[in-house]
C-alpha cells in the first residue's frame, strides 16, 4: 500500500516571551493507507500538537509534512482549511457538535463548506448518519442525544467527507467505559473497511485497541511498534 | 460555502437570541426612525412655506401701504405724500421693464347686511387683474370682470366664510347685499382658502375668507374711506415676467414710489419668492442640525451592533474553531458574521422604518407640525442602516475569522 502520509524531521516550537517549549522535536513518521494507528503519551508530551499538525490545524515550525505526495507544511490558511474539509475527518473528546444544529444539519455542515448543493448534502448525510446507525436521530439536537449517540454523530460528520484519515482525540475520554467500547468497535469496522485511522489517546487501554502503537514523550518519538497485544471487540 | 448557507446561519441566531437581538437593534431602530422622522418634518416645513408663498405669487411684488394712525397718516401728508394710488400703478406701468400685469386695491372694513344678517368684513376694490395674478379660484358666478369695472357695476363677489354666514342654505348668486348704504349684486364666490396665519411684511395675517371683492373703479365712487386722508389705494401686486429679474424690479420700483411720495416711506415691499428662498436657506441649516443628530444617532446604534457583536465573537470562539477545523475558510467566517451584522441591522432598520413612518404621521395628526414622507428618505434611512450593519459588523467579524482554528477549538 502507499504512504498517505510521510512526516519527516519536523519539530514545533512555542515562543512565550523568553520561554521556548520545543512540543516536537525531530519527529518522522510515515502512514499507509488503511493503517489503524495510535499515538500515545503522559501529559504534556506533545500529542495534542502532533495531532494539531496531523490534521492541518497548525503548521510545523521545521520539517516536512506530506500528505499524498503533497507538502502541506507550508500551505497558506485557505489550502489548509480545504486540507481539512477534504482529507481530515476530525473526532474529539467533547463531540464539538453544533448545539444549535441537529444531527443531520451537523453532519452535513463539512459538505456546506465543500461547496455541495442542499439536496446531495443531505442524501450523503443521511448515508453517513445511517452508517453510525443514528438515522432515525437525524433530527435530534446535540442536547436530546446521549454522549455515545453524540460522538456517533460526530464520526458520522467526521466521515461524510470521505477524508484521507480519521483523526480521533481521545474519542473516549468523556464516555463511560460501556459506550467507549461500542465506540471503539465503529472504529474497527471502519477500519476494516478501509479508513486510515488515528487514535490519540493517553490510555493504554484505547492505544490497544489500535494495530500499530506509536508512544510520544518529550516531543519525541519513543517507540513505534505493531501491538502484539490488540483488543479485539467482540 | 454558498452565500445563502450565511443568510440561513444569520436568521437562525437572530431566531435563538430574539430578547438580544432585538437589544441589539435598538440603536438602530432608534436611529433609521429618526432619521425618516426628521427628513419627514424637514420636507414638511419645506411644502408649507412653498404653499403658502405660492398662494402670494412667486412672480409678484407687493407694495402695501403701511398701517398708520391717523396722526402718522396727518404727518406724511404733510410731508406731500399723496399716499398710494392708481398713478403709481401707471407710471411702474410705463416705466419698469418686465411688468407683466399690475392688480390695484383699496380697502375699507365694513357691515356687510343681507336680510337680517350683518357680517363685519373688508371690502376691498380691486382691478380685473387681480384674480389672474394671486392664486384665487372662483367656486360659482365669475370674479370682476373688465366689463364691471369699466362700467363701474355695483356687484361683489364674496368670499367662502362671508358667503356662508350670510346666506347659510341660500343661493347668493343674484342676491343683493347692502354695504355701507350701498346695494350690490352678488355675482361670485370664491373657493375657501387656507388662513394667512402669519404677519409678512406688511401684510397682516388674517382670514381671507371674509373678504369682499368689488371693482375698484366703482369702489372709487361710491365707498366713504375711513379717513379723508387716506390714500386711493392699499396695495399694489405687481407681476413680473421674469422671476430672476425680482430684486432688480422692486428696487426699481422702490425708487419710482419713494419719489412720488417725496421720500416719505409709507409703504412697504414684499417679495414672496425672496421671503421663500430666506426661509429656505434658515431651514437648511436646522434640517442639517437635524440631519447630523440623526446620523449620529444611527452611527451610535452601529456601535451597538459592533459592540454585541464582538462580545458574540467571543462566545462563540469554540463554533468559530469548529466550523474551522471542519473546513471553513477566513473569508467563510468573515462572511457568516458580517451577514449576521447586516441581517440585525436590515431587520433593526425595517422596523425603523415602520416607526419612523408611524413616529411622523402621529406627529402631523397630534401637533400643528406637518410632516411628508418622501420615498426617497425612506429609502436613504434603510441603506444607510444596512452599510451601518456591514462597517461595524467588520471588524468584529474580522476578529472571528482571526481566531487561530488551534485555539479556538479548545476554548471553553
Ligand atoms: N500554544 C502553546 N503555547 C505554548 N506552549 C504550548 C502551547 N501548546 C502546547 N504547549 C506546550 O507544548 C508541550 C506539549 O503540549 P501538548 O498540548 O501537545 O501536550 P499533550 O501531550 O497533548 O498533553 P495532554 O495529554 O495533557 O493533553 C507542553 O509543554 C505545553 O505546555
Ligand atoms: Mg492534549
Amino acid at each position: 500500500m502507499s504512504n498517505l502520509i510521510e512526516i519527516n524531521h519536523i519539530t514545533k516550537r512555542y515562543e512565550m516571551g523568553d520561554n521556548v517549549v520545543m512540543a516536537l522535536q525531530d519527529v518522522s513518521l510515515t502512514i499507509r493507507q488503511g493503517e489503524y494507528l495510535s499515538i500515545m503519551g503522559p501529559s504534556g508530551s506533545g500529542k495534542s500538537t502532533f495531532m494539531n499538525i496531523l490534521g492541518c490545524l497548525d503548521t510545523p515550525t521545521t520539517g516536512e509534512y506530506k500528505f499524498r505526495g503533497v507538502d502541506v507544511s507550508h500551505l497558506n490558511d485557505d489550502e489548509l482549511s480545504a486540507m481539512r474539509n477534504r482529507e481530515i475527518g476530525f473526532v474529539f473528546q467533547n463531540f464539538n457538535l453544533l448545539p444549535k444544529l441537529d444531527a443531520a444539519q451537523n453532519v452535513e455542515l463539512p459538505l456546506a463548506y465543500a461547496g455541495v448543493p442542499a439536496a446531495e448534502r443531505r442524501e450523503r448525510a443521511v448515508r453517513s448518519l445511517e452508517r453510525v446507525k443514528l438515522a432515525d436521530r437525524m433530527h435530534h439536537r446535540p442536547s436530546e442525544l446521549s454522549g455515545g449517540q453524540r460522538q456517533r454523530v460526530a464520526i458520522a460528520r467526521a466521515l461524510v467527507t470521505n477524508p484521507g484519515i480519521l483523526l480521533a482525540d481521545e474519542p473516549t475520554g468523556a464516555l463511560d467505559s460501556k459506550t467507549g467500547i461500542e465506540i471503539m468497535r465503529l472504529f474497527d469496522e471502519l477500519h476494516q473497511e478501509g479508513n486510515t485511522i488515528i487514535l490519540i489517546t493517553h490510555e493504554q487501554d484505547i492505544a490497544n485497541y489500535a494495530i500499530r502503537n506509536v508512544y510520544i514523550k518529550d516531543g519525541a518519538i519513543h517507540y513505534d511498534r505493531l501491538n502484539s497485544q490488540r483488543t479485539i471487540v467482540k | 460555502m454558498e452565500y445563502s448557507e450565511n443568510i440561513k446561519v444569520a436568521l437562525q441566531g437572530l431566531t435563538d437570541h430574539k430578547f438580544r437581538s432585538f437589544l441589539t437593534m435598538l440603536g438602530i431602530i432608534f436611529g433609521v426612525a429618526s432619521v425618516i422622522a426628521m427628513l419627514s418634518i424637514g420636507e414638511g416645513a419645506k411644502r408649507e412655506a412653498i404653499a403658502k408663498y405660492q398662494d402670494l405669487g412667486v412672480n409678484n411684488i407687493i407694495v402695501r401701504e403701511k398701517d398708520m394712525s391717523a396722526a402718522e397718516l396727518e404727518e406724511v401728508r404733510t410731508k406731500f405724500s399723496p399716499g398710494l394710488s392708481l398713478r403709481d400703478a401707471e407710471v411702474i406701468r410705463d416705466i419698469v421693464p418686465g411688468v407683466s400685469r399690475i392688480a390695484a386695491q383699496a380697502e375699507v372694513n365694513a357691515e356687510v347686511k343681507y336680510a337680517s344678517q350683518s357680517v363685519k368684513s373688508s371690502v376691498i376694490g380691486v382691478t380685473p387683474e387681480f384674480y389672474d395674478i394671486l392664486n384665487y379660484q372662483i367656486k360659482e358666478g365669475e370674479f370682476i370682470t373688465p366689463i364691471h369695472y369699466d362700467a363701474k357695476h355695483k356687484v361683489c363677489v364674496l368670499g367662502s366664510g362671508i358667503a356662508y354666514a350670510l346666506f347659510q342654505k341660500e343661493a347668493p348668486l343674484g342676491k343683493m347685499v347692502k354695504i355701507e348704504d350701498q346695494w350690490l349684486e352678488v355675482v361670485g364666490i370664491l373657493e375657501n382658502k387656507a388662513l394667512f396665519t402669519e404677519t409678512v411684511g406688511e401684510l397682516a395675517a388674517r382670514d381671507l375668507n371674509t373678504d369682499v371683492y368689488v371693482p375698484l373703479s366703482m369702489f372709487l365712487d361710491r365707498f366713504s374711506r375711513g379717513n379723508v386722508l387716506a390714500s386711493e389705494l392699499q396695495q399694489l401686486t405687481i407681476q413680473v415676467d421674469n422671476s430672476d429679474r425680482l430684486m432688480e424690479t422692486s428696487t426699481l420700483i422702490d425708487e419710482i414710489i419713494r419719489r412720488h411720495h417725496f421720500g416719505n416711506e409709507d409703504y412697504g415691499i414684499v417679495i414672496p419668492l425672496e421671503l421663500l428662498k430666506q426661509e429656505e436657506k434658515e431651514r437648511q441649516i436646522y434640517n442639517f442640525l437635524l440631519g447630523a443628530i440623526a446620523a449620529i444617532s444611527l452611527i451610535v446604534g452601529g456601535i451597538g451592533i459592533m459592540n454585541i457583536m464582538l462580545a458574540t465573537v467571543m462566545e462563540r470562539t469554540r463554533e468559530i474553531g469548529i466550523r474551522r477545523a471542519i473546513g471553513a475558510r477566513k473569508s467563510d467566517i468573515m462572511g457568516q458574521f458580517v451577514t449576521e451584522a447586516v441581517v440585525i441591522s436590515i431587520a433593526g432598520g425595517l422596523i425603523g422604518v415602520v416607526l419612523g413612518v408611524s413616529l411622523s404621521l402621529l406627529v402631523s395628526v397630534f401637533t400643528d407640525v406637518s410632516t411628508y414622507i418622501r420615498l426617497y428618505s425612506v429609502i436613504i434611512a434603510f441603506a444607510f442602516s444596512v452599510i451601518v450593519g456591514v462597517v461595524f459588523g467588520y471588524l468584529p467579524a474580522k476578529n472571528a475569522a482571526n481566531l487561530k482554528p488551534v485555539d479556538s477549538i479548545r476554548y471553553e
